[in-house]
């Protein structure tokens, strides 16, 4: 008779329990919090959460889901697991990106309203619809009086693990970690001592994870097995020949297994299911029964000979697949598939399992789903085709973008071979996508190309208005303007005609940033405008990313910085709701401040963005840019390497938006380190592109260092106005123009380039108050040479600095120093509580602090709060 | 962490002014310890009758330096990274630490 170790008191888990207690205590009191348990298989991260929730179980409502070890898991299914436990859920299962949103937003507002320990276990096999919805919940938990558990095999996240992202992106003051360690050998001896056996050895053969101890004890025997696995399968054979096959049968369904797919499984009798549970290596779970431990199953399923894990497979396959339609898991009916060979059942579910996980937002699941259709249906056909179309999309949209591209390219192959021509010119026309993401520039254009032609000559559809918007968008790329609204244009009449909205939004995209780029900024605005109009109102969230970049970058670009700064905010506001990734809209919101003159702003932008090994090298370019010309302009070390670092990495992409940007700054910075000659190669090396693509912008300031090397010979007139101005010689005109933009520095330097005394004064003026001091050298030398000599003013006090805040940043914090909370101040300021949870953000970080209080002390110290009306309500 | 040197020239009236600023520095040094090190600060006699100060820190980026002078309040002049230190001879002038207390 097997051994049973009770487990009822659990051992050296005294801190971590003490801790969970003291996050709930918190939670309760309206502050929730994410807590991470980590720790190897086996450690008894359930047991804890197990006695935990039981401890707590009159208190608090407990939720549990669990994630499955499955290659594609359900997606959602933790999630579906959890909503199972509530009262009254009534939201309809998510089939667009709003849609999912709203799905989590109903979630979290039950979090809200009672206080609740929601569990999700193992969420390092979590599905990424699943991870969404941990982010989602891990950013908001603080409003709600709950606790957020999460356990997971931290040995098991490695670096580009995907839950390591979500893990990072967590508030981490609302999250605790607790790391579960494997018992001392003083613990071994005490399990030893409970089960009666001796401890003798016990520790070293097991390292003392409680999991492997445990399954010793329970087998008895002489031997201790030399790993988890043997324990396991000692264990088993204790096991009478009946109970053993059971065994098998619940091994090949990960998780648990409902008794009536048991019974088919395990061909009708299940008899001796008794002694499984008595022995305790299966355990009752709330829709059937299960292994006791994951660990368990798989030592199981391991042993399994071939056959009998592809009969078995094959069993629970055919039950499955026999349950009605609306009952049916689709992912479990892949996997069954798929372990059992049965070639025809992979082809018929896992394309249907892919097209679930792609409606609930898991493309990776969706991806995993597809290629596994893939290994089986080999025959280059009319269905490897679309399947290998529908798997491209997917990779792409997990980032998988070689595997997109080859994907893709086989598609191609296989429609010449079969003369599909609507299917080529399909594919060739979504080729570009995957390519744009590799740098394969020529490739994208041979392949849109070749699709314009193919569809021309078919009905027209939507796969022409595809060919047509992304070649606008290729034209756009490489700043050919008018080629770029051309095309747009075309395939923006025929996606209206089609009714497309996507491909609608795409087509206004690639217009408005080519208006943008040729300097037609207000038409450029309003189609980009109507791009971002359509996207918010079809809740396609991408399209509304790709329409605020677009303005915030495009406009930057062109030195429309209000606006520019304006579009980044509104984005980030907008990424913050939908859990986006912001990287490349910070990078240009870094450069914009650069040129408004707010250096710190910029930097702090920058740097946070440069320390984050994830963030792509587009951003990481501008953000390097961002750096290198404050750095250079304030006369701080480390410009020209940030510099060089840029030039570096964007030669790679050989685009004029990055090469004109990065040679430019680095001009200037030749410029203030006094070197004339690499100011001019610099100047030169890209100027003839600019030229040819006549970017207003890179083509005036690459002109504009020519000329202060004396090397100009004469400059386009349809340059940009401030810097045709200074070249003119017209330096307060000029400096007028600057101003004009908001560009304090770069007016300076114009009215620095006169002959006027009291315009070489003023632009000094400005250089001393930003701190640009190799141009506030530059011009007291100029100055002293006309035998004015400048003694340095009373130096200014960093209270006329504070801390570059906004006005409305300053406003919310004087209503923090009243005590105000932010749903009070929103009331107050007439804004939403989330626009207010930004500025508090931007406030703490711009004073370097950590809470409220330390906010309004340090913004006593600096005098910020002086000079304040009085906080009445108005 | 880099060196970096730092010019704060005529930053103060007096000795108690700098006194006064000093302590300001210390304490928001205490507060982003991964980011700047102050290691010692020789403090200048400057012409116009004001005093100032070269400091010698430690940081991770200039940034960093001048982050440090804006929350204490402290003028930032110029910044230059050192790449060496070469010692001579000790410090003329016995210091708090050499003199084992505070000076």
């Amino acid at each position: 008779m097997a051994t049973v170790v009770p487990d009822d008191h659990l051992l050296e888990r005294g801190d971590a329990n003490a801790q969970l207690d003291a996050d709930l205590e918190h939670a309760r009191l309206g502050v929730g919090r994410v807590v991470l348990v980590g720790g190897e298989a086996g450690v008894g991260k359930t047991s804890l959460i197990r006695s935990f929730t039981t401890r707590h179980e009159s208190e608090v409502r407990v939720l549990v889901g669990a994630c499955e070890a499955l290659f594609t898991p359900r997606p959602l299914g933790p999630v579906y697991d959890i909503v199972q436990g509530l009262d009254h859920w009534t939201a309809e299962t998510p089939g667009t990106d709003a849609e999912r949103v709203r799905f989590f937003g109903a979630l979290l507002e039950e979090l809200r309203s009672h206080p609740t320990v929601a569990v999700f276990e193992d969420v390092h096999w979590a599905d990424e619809a699943t991870l969404d919805a941990l982010k989602y919940l891990g950013r908001r938990i603080d409003s709600a009086p709950s606790l957020l558990v999460l356990t997971f095999r931290d040995d098991e996240v490695g670096a580009n693990h995907p839950l390591r992202t979500v893990l990072g992106e967590l508030p981490s003051g609302s999250t605790t970690r607790v790391s579960l360690a494997p018992l001392s050998p003083d613990g071994v001896a005490e399990l030893a001592r409970r089960a009666e056996r001796p401890a003798y050895g016990l520790y070293e053969a097991t390292g003392g994870n409680p999991f492997f101890v445990t399954e010793v004890l329970a087998a008895g025997g002489g031997d201790i097995p030399e790993t988890v696995v043997d324990a396991v399968l000692a264990r088993a054979t204790r096991l009478s020949d009946g109970g053993r096959r059971l065994l098998d049968a619940v091994a090949v369904v990960p998780g648990s297994i409902e008794i009536w797919l048991l019974e088919e499984v395990a061909g009708g009798d299940i008899d001796d299911l008794a002694e499984c549970l008595a022995s305790g290596m299966l355990t009752p779970t709330g829709v059937g029964v299960g292994f006791r431990h994951e660990l368990a199953r798989l030592a199981i399923e391991r042993s399994l000979t071939p056959d009998r894990r592809l009969s078995l497979n094959e069993t629970a396959l055919r039950a499955l697949a026999e349950q009605p339609a609306e009952q049916q898991d689709l992912s479990a009916l892949a996997h069954h598939a798929d372990a059992a060979g049965n070639s025809e059942a992979v082809v018929r579910f896992a394309p249907a399992a892919a097209a679930h996980a792609t409606a609930v937002g898991a493309h990776r699941e969706a991806a995993e789903q597809y290629a596994r259709a893939l290994s089986y249906h080999v025959t280059e056909d009319a269905e490897r085709l679309a399947l290998l179309d529908r798997y491209s999309t997917a990779a792409s949209l997990t980032g998988r973008y070689a595997d997109a591209l080859e994907a893709r390219q086989e598609a191609i192959a296989i429609a010449r071979a079969l003369g599909d021509r609507l299917r080529l010119g399909e594919n060739l026309a979504r080729l570009p996508q995957a390519c744009i993401s590799l740098g394969l520039n020529d490739l994208a254009e041979e392949a849109s190309r070749e699709a314009i032609e193919i569809l021309e000559q078919l009905q027209p559809g939507r796969e022409l208005a595809l060919a047509y918007a992304f070649q606008g968008y290729l034209r756009m790329l490489s700043r050919d303007n008018d080629e770029g609204v051309r095309w747009g244009e075309r395939g923006l009449a025929l996606a209206v005609e089609v009714e497309d909205p996507e491909i609608h939004a795409f087509a206004l995209n690639a217009i408005g940033t080519s208006h943008v780029m040729a300097g037609r900024i207000e038409q450029g605005r309003e189609y980009l405008q109507r791009s971002l109009d359509v996207s918010l109102e079809q809740g396609l969230h991408s399209r509304v990313a790709a329409a605020y970049s677009m303005l915030a970058s495009g406009l930057g670009e062109m030195y429309e910085l209000e606006a520019s700064e304006k579009a980044a905010h509104d984005f980030i506001a907008f990424a913050a709701e939908h859990d986006m990734d912001t990287a490349y809209i910070r990078s240009w919101l870094a450069a914009t401040l650069v040129y408004l003159g707010r250096w710190d702003e910029a930097t702090a932008f920058a740097q946070e963005l440069l320390a984050d090994p994830a963030v792509s090298a587009i951003s990481r370019i501008t953000a390097l840019i961002a750096l290198g010309r404050v750095r250079a302009r304030r006369g701080d070390p480390g410009g020209a390497d940030v510099l060089d670092e840029a030039l570096e990495v964007s030669e790679a992409g050989g685009h004029l938006q990055r090469l004109g940007h990065v040679h430019a700054a680095r001009a200037e910075g030749a410029w203030l380190a006094g070197d004339r000659d690499r100011t001019f190669r610099d100047a030169r090396a890209v100027y003839d592109l600019a030229l040819e693509k006549r970017h207003l912008w890179f083509a005036g300031e690459l002109a504009y260092w020519q000329w202060r090397c004396g090397e100009l010979e004469s400059a386009p007139e349809w340059i940009a106005e401030p810097f045709a101005l200074q070249i003119a010689g017209e330096a307060r005109r000029a400096a007028d123009a600057w101003n004009a933009r908001g560009c304090p520095y770069e007016a300076a330097r114009a009215l620095a380039e006169s002959d006027d005394e009291a315009l070489l004064r003023e632009a000094l003026d400005v250089f001393e108050s930003l701190g640009a001091r190799p141009a506030a050298h530059g011009v007291r030398q100029a100055l002293r040479e006309r035998g004015v000599s400048v003694p340095r003013g009373p130096r200014p006090s960093t209270r006329e600095n504070p801390a570059n805040l906004t006005a409305r940043e300053l406003e919310v914090l004087g209503l923090v120093a009243d005590g105000l909370r932010n749903p009070e101040i929103a009331a107050r300021l007439v804004v939403s509580k989330r626009t207010v949870d930004h500025h508090v953000s931007a406030i703490l970080r711009k004073l370097d602090s950590k809470t409220r209080g330390e906010a309004v002390a340090a913004a006593g110290r600096r005098g910020l709060l002086e000079d304040r009306q009085s906080a009445e309500p108005t | 962490m880099e060196t970096y040197v730092i010019l704060r020239r005529s930053g103060w009236d007096d000795g108690a002014e700098l006194a006064e600023a000093a302590e300001r520095s210390r304490a928001e040094g205490e507060r982003m310890p991964d980011d700047v090190a102050w290691i010692r600060s020789y403090v200048l006699d400057e012409t116009d009758g004001r005093v100032g100060t070269v400091c010698i820190y430690q940081a991770s980026s200039p940034e960093a330096i001048r982050r440090h002078a804006s929350e204490a309040v402290l003028p930032v002049d110029e910044i230059v990274k050192v790449v060496d230190t070469v010692v001579v001879r000790p410090d003329p002038v016995p210091t708090a630490i050499d003199q084992g207390g505070e000076s």
